[in-house]
């Protein structure tokens, strides 16, 4: 029952909006999805692993069975899902001071959406439209997103070096060792816990 | 922005006042009402911001108060309970959060910051032993006189002798006090460099508000600060660190490692900093120091990182990297505004040249003071997540070679290139080079908030 899992957060946060504006985010998911510059921003932030937004039209609940009633929802839904790496804190800075006008863009068409800027008045809404994480699973725990791509980065070029050295005689094993260093030299960082939350 | 109202901010804020000696007194009050006598008489000792026209003083007052301290002179609770939480709590309460576990832990701290017991910080600057040791003397009169004060112990500080002149060095060897920042208002000789990073690459001074409570902050709001809006304005809040230095421990590891690296001892030592060791940037001159660098206000602190990603020329863990990473995170910078902090402080201790011999016991260190307007957003989160943790660096769990709590497992990778002189090079079983002994968080406040205290006017309404 935590938000929190080792070096990964779970932030859910669920927002209404009014029917006629989901159209309009629709119209600006498909900008986004497809001119991928403007993805650049949310991606060079590299403590977070995924951020996902999702419309969740009031027609388009789970009906799970026939005894229960329908619901007359007044509002379409924005579901926001993000893992990310560090503290709720650090992330909504990040997110204001980088990604102020993305974010603008994409939650202004809810329900009483202050702005990411200035920032407290975010903090507050953000806080009021989180829902707390009931289960979370990680696999790596002890892991943040850059330890992960740096493995993957240190695996392969092993990998490559492994299979040159079959072949190679010592000075040609020398050079490729260098190359292999400098390739994975900023890549190197260890895994372990996760620093204090509070 | 206009001008500040310097005559109402305490000087140490505003400058750092380039004198070679210091003495940081710790006070306990003892009665409420006589302690508030005692800040009344203060008032005029104390050195404000205002320009020395007329020539540097002989030496400065300054002084600022724990939670505890500002309890004991029984301010209101509502005033009391409308801090920030981190200096309600104070630094012992934030260990966990700083890292100051295993030997930095404050069980090992001095006796004096194990307990509780300091109520405030009274600092004394001064332009010879003679001025501080006269100013220091009238401090004490005026506490005897005033009778609610105790002094509890007091700290030496001063720049370091080398060769018969006062320096900027640190026990290491590196010229340090190069990367303060600059501020909006702040009347200083700025330089490129030394404030935030503009998209065009240019520099321009901090939000007021990054140092200073009352002032809009970098985030465009007032940061956090107590009630009432007076007490607050031109305060800021102040970190004491006693950081010991192991200076037997960081000469031989630095002899021990310098043989297997074929740039040679010298780069290896710049290599942990970012600075060579006359602090010419290593980024800017890779091969070797270059005093017209560091000669030079519009070169010596002028430089980025993006150009070097890999960190070919100073290394993505090298200490200053790490606690100021300019551009190093991307997005111009923007990321790093708000996490700046403000370098006060001297080393304490005798300098000892290298190949005289030297132990880890002997009494020395850097006596570290930094400003900021938020503890969590600015010193906590540097110390904890650049300093003692690496994963904005994109280095994992790996600390500052220098600054970070290592238990002889800590690694620091100098990267490098197929040049034979800067080769990849992996420093392992890093060992503590440097100790916390205690230190506390302080409440720096204006002159018009010393005047209230000192006649017990703080009104919360």
């Amino acid at each position: 029952m935590s938000n929190i899992n080792g070096k990964v957060y779970a932030m859910n946060v669920i927002t209404p909006m009014k029917p006629w504006k989901t159209g309009l985010l629709r119209i600006l998911f498909f900008a986004l999805w497809h001119i991928k510059p403007m993805q650049k921003d949310l991606i060079n932030l590299s403590f977070i692993e995924f951020a996902r937004w999702v419309i969740v039209p009031r027609r388009s609940f789970p009906f799970l069975a026939q005894g229960q009633v329908p619901e007359d929802l007044q509002y379409d839904y924005l579901l926001f899902f993000s893992n990310f790496n560090g503290t709720w804190n650090q992330y909504i800075d990040a997110f204001s001071s980088v990604l102020s006008r993305g974010l603008n863009l994409i939650w202004r068409w809810s329900e009483k959406f202050p702005g990411s800027v200035p920032i407290t008045p975010f903090k507050e809404y953000i806080a009021q439209v989180q829902f707390d994480t009931d289960y979370y699973y990680t696999a790596y725990p002890y892991a943040a997103a850059n330890d992960l791509k740096a493995a993957h980065i240190v695996q392969s070029s092993l990998d490559q070096l492994a299979a040159q050295a079959q072949t190679s005689t010592p000075q040609q094993f020398a050079e490729a060792y260098l190359q292999f260093v400098v390739r994975v030299q900023t890549h190197l960082g260890n895994t372990g816990e996760a620093p204090v939350v509070s | 922005m206009s001008k500040l109202n310097e005559t109402d901010i305490q000087g140490f804020v505003l400058r750092g006042y380039n004198m070679p000696f210091a003495r940081y007194l710790f006070l306990r009050f003892e009665d409420a009402g006589r302690a508030a006598t005692f800040i009344h008489r203060l008032l005029g000792e104390v050195t404000t911001g205002q320009r020395w026209d007329s020539g540097k003083p002989l030496s400065t007052v300054n002084i600022a108060f724990t939670h505890l301290g500002l309890s004991a002179l029984e301010l209101p609770d509502a005033t009391l309970l409308s801090f920030p939480v981190e200096f309600q709590q104070g630094m012992k309460k934030r260990a966990a959060i700083l890292g100051d576990t295993g030997r930095n832990a404050p069980e090992s701290w001095d006796e004096i910051w194990r307990e509780d017991r300091v109520h405030a910080w009274l600092g004394v600057n001064a332009v010879s032993l003679d001025a501080l040791n006269s100013r220091c003397a009238d401090m004490l009169t005026l506490m005897r006189d005033t009778d609610g004060v105790i002094l509890l112990d007091a700290q030496d500080a001063a720049a370091l002798v080398i060769d018969g002149v006062p320096t900027t060095k640190e026990h290491f060897g590196f010229t340090d006090g190069f990367g303060n920042p600059d501020y909006l208002g702040v009347e200083r000789s700025s330089q490129p460099g030394q404030g935030k990073l503009n998209s065009n690459g240019t520099w321009a001074p901090l939000a007021t508000g990054e140092l200073l409570l009352g002032y809009a902050d970098e985030a465009g709001e007032l940061p956090v600060a107590p009630v009432p809006h007076i007490l607050a304005s031109n305060g800021t809040f102040m970190v004491y660190r006693k950081l010991h230095q192991n200076l037997a421990t960081f000469r031989s590891y630095l002899n021990d490692h310098a043989p297997f690296y074929a740039g040679g001892k010298e780069k290896l030592a710049a290599k942990f900093i970012g600075r060579w060791r006359d602090g010419t940037p290593i980024e800017l001159s890779p091969d070797q120091p270059d005093p017209s660098i560091t000669q030079d206000p519009a070169r010596s602190t002028n430089f980025t990182f993006g150009a070097d990603p890999e960190g070919v020329r100073c290394p993505v863990g090298a200490h200053m990297r790490r606690v100021n990473p300019r551009d190093a995170f991307g997005f111009d910078g923007k990321l790093i505004n708000r996490r700046r902090i403000t370098r006060r402080g001297l080393p304490y201790g005798v300098w000892t040249p290298e190949g005289e011999s030297v132990t880890d016991s002997d009494e020395r260190g850097v006596i570290f003071i930094a400003l900021n307007a938020d503890f969590s957003r600015q010193f906590e989160f540097v110390q904890q997540q650049w300093i003692n943790y690496g994963n904005d660096a994109r280095l994992g769990n790996e600390k500052d070679l220098l600054m970070g709590n290592h238990t002889g497992h800590g690694r620091f990778v100098v990267q490098g290139d197929t040049t034979p002189t800067n080769p990849p090079f992996v420093c392992s079983n890093l060992p503590s080079f440097v100790e916390l002994r205690g230190g506390g968080y302080f409440f720096l406040p204006s002159i018009t908030a010393l005047g209230m205290i000192g006649m017990g006017l703080v009104d919360p309404r």
